[in-house]
């Protein structure tokens, strides 16, 4: 996944603490291995490598994420789609031109991006693409999955207390410090940014800025919209807490579907808590949602700024 | 790829030592497909059983049709990494109710080998079984005069036979790129305290059983044994001797196992013969779970050329004297620590034409992956075992007496008749 996970933890007896903190960080090597678009050898690069001719099988786990996939595809409208792997070279986010899009080259891949091509079998645990050169970018969802993957080992182990934490954008908050209510994670450099507050839920942050790309003199950022198949323009951030099991995987992903839709869609579960930074003005302003939005979300009381 | 024979040598300086990357042939990047479909289970779902499941999920033709493991919490996870495969907490279950598994993984603690690869043998199963083969030599042997006696396969699980840069470094090596060796090290650095977290004592036994020093073999035989095979494979010889030390320098969370040890393995004077009476060359060997700096690897120090292998890839640093070779000319440059060095790539002009001769640097799959696809292609192929019981008895059998010079602190003379084939 090409970036950095820390893993905090609290308890009494520090060996048990750093063996703990080790299972949780080797689950999430685990992961990177199999979902790394990076590494040739990956069960995701065999994936993208064979299901355009083949029905690939695949175990219970992948099977699963792919299924969540399709979830947020279709509760997103598309908003969310991990079949925009050929975008992401074309328009210049990948090593091949760097930087620069490839016009020629992002038309060609608007025509095989959609999820609507990737076919599941639950019967057979198995994935195939309908269309060729069809492949899986899993860089907006992948985090949070094998963060989740880590906070499980985390509580099957007892411990109750701690901060698992990838790329600065996604984070599982077990129990609470002493004397909190919450672990509190800014969100957003700005001073005025919303607070979140994050108790055994997982926190995952959305926006452009990061790797950047040039298009006729504009700069733009590397989410793209797979609806226009180009890098969504205007929303400034957007931050999702989501509660249970696959908390962080689900937030991760929402996050991103939030950030290109600039609104929270119809057919996102209710239970979410959102912040969004439109971007519509100069100054941020925070559209805040979902149950306990205020509790969840601290929000500084500077002019300009609202809760939903 | 020409071989790199002793004739091509030009005894001509040739500048400043350059660091040549040794990368295998292109068709060890395909993916393995196996020629029938097969059946098979793996025995030992723990971190190594489950990353061998993650390479069976990826060889189309081959079903995970059971997994065992007595710890539930290890078994659960596993059944997760298969497409339906059955659960079993015990193994002679599985041996009998899953018939249809025609190959076993065995991946458990490694004194639990014994029994259960004979029972895997006994019950006509072909079987893959981690390195070190046992904890003791006679164990290694009793599990060797089952598999010579069986018309199975039995691959012993030690990767550097199968890793295609090793094959590759391995050729030049033999023919004569190093010319005289000088001295050879390997280390293993890791930052990890080597514990599991468990709940319960009884669990605290069974998946901390590497720190129990009744029954592990320590960082010397668990970690040591597949460095030390290296070394074996490439210069076809064993050491005689074996002395080193051992020490808690960090994890002193009351375990009696060393978490750094270092280990000195004398080869007799066939190795490294620097004139009449001079002594064999050593292995020195470093292994500690305090600091990852530099991480694993072997080096093979030569008077010619020196190699550096690393997992899945491979250097050879050329001397200033050493001469230039044809498949130089397609190699790509790069900057290695403070020397430009010289990428080595196999089929380097067909790559060239493709523009991809970045892309052929580093093995293409886990060095796992190979050891695997050999063993299916023994079972399934007729082709050769690579690395047969007996060579796993070999190879136990130095990391069993490295294992013992630690913890004893006492030179441990090694048995030649032990290595004859």
């Amino acid at each position: 996944m090409g970036t950095r996970f820390e893993v905090v933890l609290s308890g009494d007896v520090g060996a048990r603490l750093r063996a703990v903190g080790e299972a949780a960080l080797a689950e999430i090597e685990d992961w990177d291995a199999r979902l790394s678009l990076f590494r040739r050898e990956s069960l995701l690069s065999r994936i993208n490598a064979n299901a355009h001719c083949r029905e690939v099988d695949l175990d219970q786990e992948t099977f699963d994420l792919l299924v969540a996939c399709r979830e947020v595809w279709r509760g997103s409208g598309g908003a969310f789609d991990v079949t925009v792997g050929p975008l992401m070279p074309a328009w210049g986010f990948r090593d091949r031109h760097e930087g620069k899009p490839d016009k020629a080259e992002v038309a060609a891949a608007a025509e095989i991006v959609g999820f609507d091509g990737v076919e599941l079998d639950e019967s057979r645990r198995s994935v195939r693409f309908t269309r060729p050169g069809m492949a899986i970018d899993l860089g907006a969802i992948g985090k949070g999955h094998a963060l989740d993957a880590a906070a499980r080992v985390v509580r099957d182990n007892g411990v109750s207390c701690g901060l698992l934490q990838g790329g600065t954008s996604s984070v599982v908050g077990l129990g609470a410090p002493p004397d909190e209510r919450g672990w509190r994670v800014a969100v957003g450099m700005d001073p005025g940014a919303p607070v979140a507050v994050v108790r055994d839920a997982a926190l995952s942050v959305s926006a452009p800025h990061g790797r950047m790309v040039e298009s006729d003199g504009r700069p733009l950022g590397h989410v793209l919209d797979p609806r226009t198949a180009a890098p969504t323009e205007g929303a400034r951030l957007a931050a999702v807490i989501a509660r249970g099991s696959d908390a962080a995987r689900a937030a991760d992903a929402w996050s991103t579907a939030l950030l290109v839709l600039r609104d929270r869609p119809p057919g996102m579960p209710a239970g979410l808590v959102t912040a969004l930074d439109t971007g519509a003005s100069e100054a941020p302003v925070w559209t805040i949602e979902g149950p306990d939005a205020a509790v969840v979300f601290e929000l500084p009381s500077a002019s300009g700024r609202r809760s939903g | 790829m020409p071989p790199a024979d002793r004739r091509t040598f030009i005894k001509t300086a040739a500048g400043a030592l350059v660091a040549v990357p040794l990368i295998p042939e292109l068709g060890w990047a395909r993916p393995y497909r196996a020629p029938a479909r097969i059946s098979v289970g793996v025995i030992g779902v723990g971190r190594q059983g489950r990353a061998i499941l993650g390479e069976l999920q990826k060889i189309e033709g081959v079903t995970v049709a059971a997994i065992c493991d007595t710890d539930a919490s290890r078994l659960s996870a596993g059944q997760r990494r298969t497409a339906g495969g059955e659960t079993f907490a015990e193994y002679k279950q599985l041996l009998e109710k899953k018939k249809d598994a025609a190959a076993i993984f065995i991946a458990t603690p490694t004194h639990l080998h014994r029994q259960i690869a004979l029972d895997c043998i006994q019950a006509g199963r072909h079987v893959f079984c981690e390195g070190p083969l046992a904890s003791t030599v006679d164990d290694c042997k009793a599990i060797a005069a089952a598999a010579r006696g069986a018309s199975t396969v039995f691959q012993t699980g030690l990767y550097a036979r199968s890793n295609p840069v090793y094959q590759l470094a391995r050729s030049f090596y033999k023919t004569d790129a190093v010319r005289t060796l000088v001295s050879m090290r390997a280390e293993d650095n890791r930052k990890n305290s080597w514990r599991t977290p468990t709940s319960s004592d009884e669990q605290d036994r069974a998946l901390n059983w590497h720190l129990n020093p009744e029954i592990s073999l320590g960082l010397p035989g668990e970690m040591g044994t597949h460095q030390f095979d290296v070394f074996h494979f490439f210069l076809g010889r064993y050491p005689t001797a074996v002395r080193g030390s051992g020490a808690i320098r960090v994890h002193n969370d009351g375990r009696k196992i060393a978490d750094t040890i270092q280990i000195d393995l004398a080869f007799d004077g066939a190795v490294g013969v620097g004139g009449p009476g001079s002594g064999g060359a050593h292995l020195q060997y470093a292994a500690t779970l305090c600091s990852s700096f530099e991480g694993r690897h072997e080096v093979f120090h030569g008077e010619a050329a020196s190699i550096k292998l690393a997992w899945t890839h491979g250097w050879m640093f050329k001397e200033a004297d050493a001469p230039t070779q044809g498949w130089e000319v397609w190699a790509n440059r790069q900057q290695f620590h403070n020397d430009e060095g010289i990428t080595l790539i196999a089929d380097a002009t067909k790559l060239h034409a493709q523009g991809k001769l970045k892309e052929g640097v580093g093995l293409p799959n886990s060095p796992m992956s190979y050891a695997i696809e050999d063993f299916f292609k023994s079972v399934l192929e007729k082709k050769a075992v690579v690395c047969t019981a007996d060579e796993g008895v070999r190879a136990s059998a130095v990391g069993i007496a490295a294992s013992r010079a630690v913890t004893t602190g006492e030179t441990v003379a090694l048995d030649p008749e032990l290595f004859k084939a």
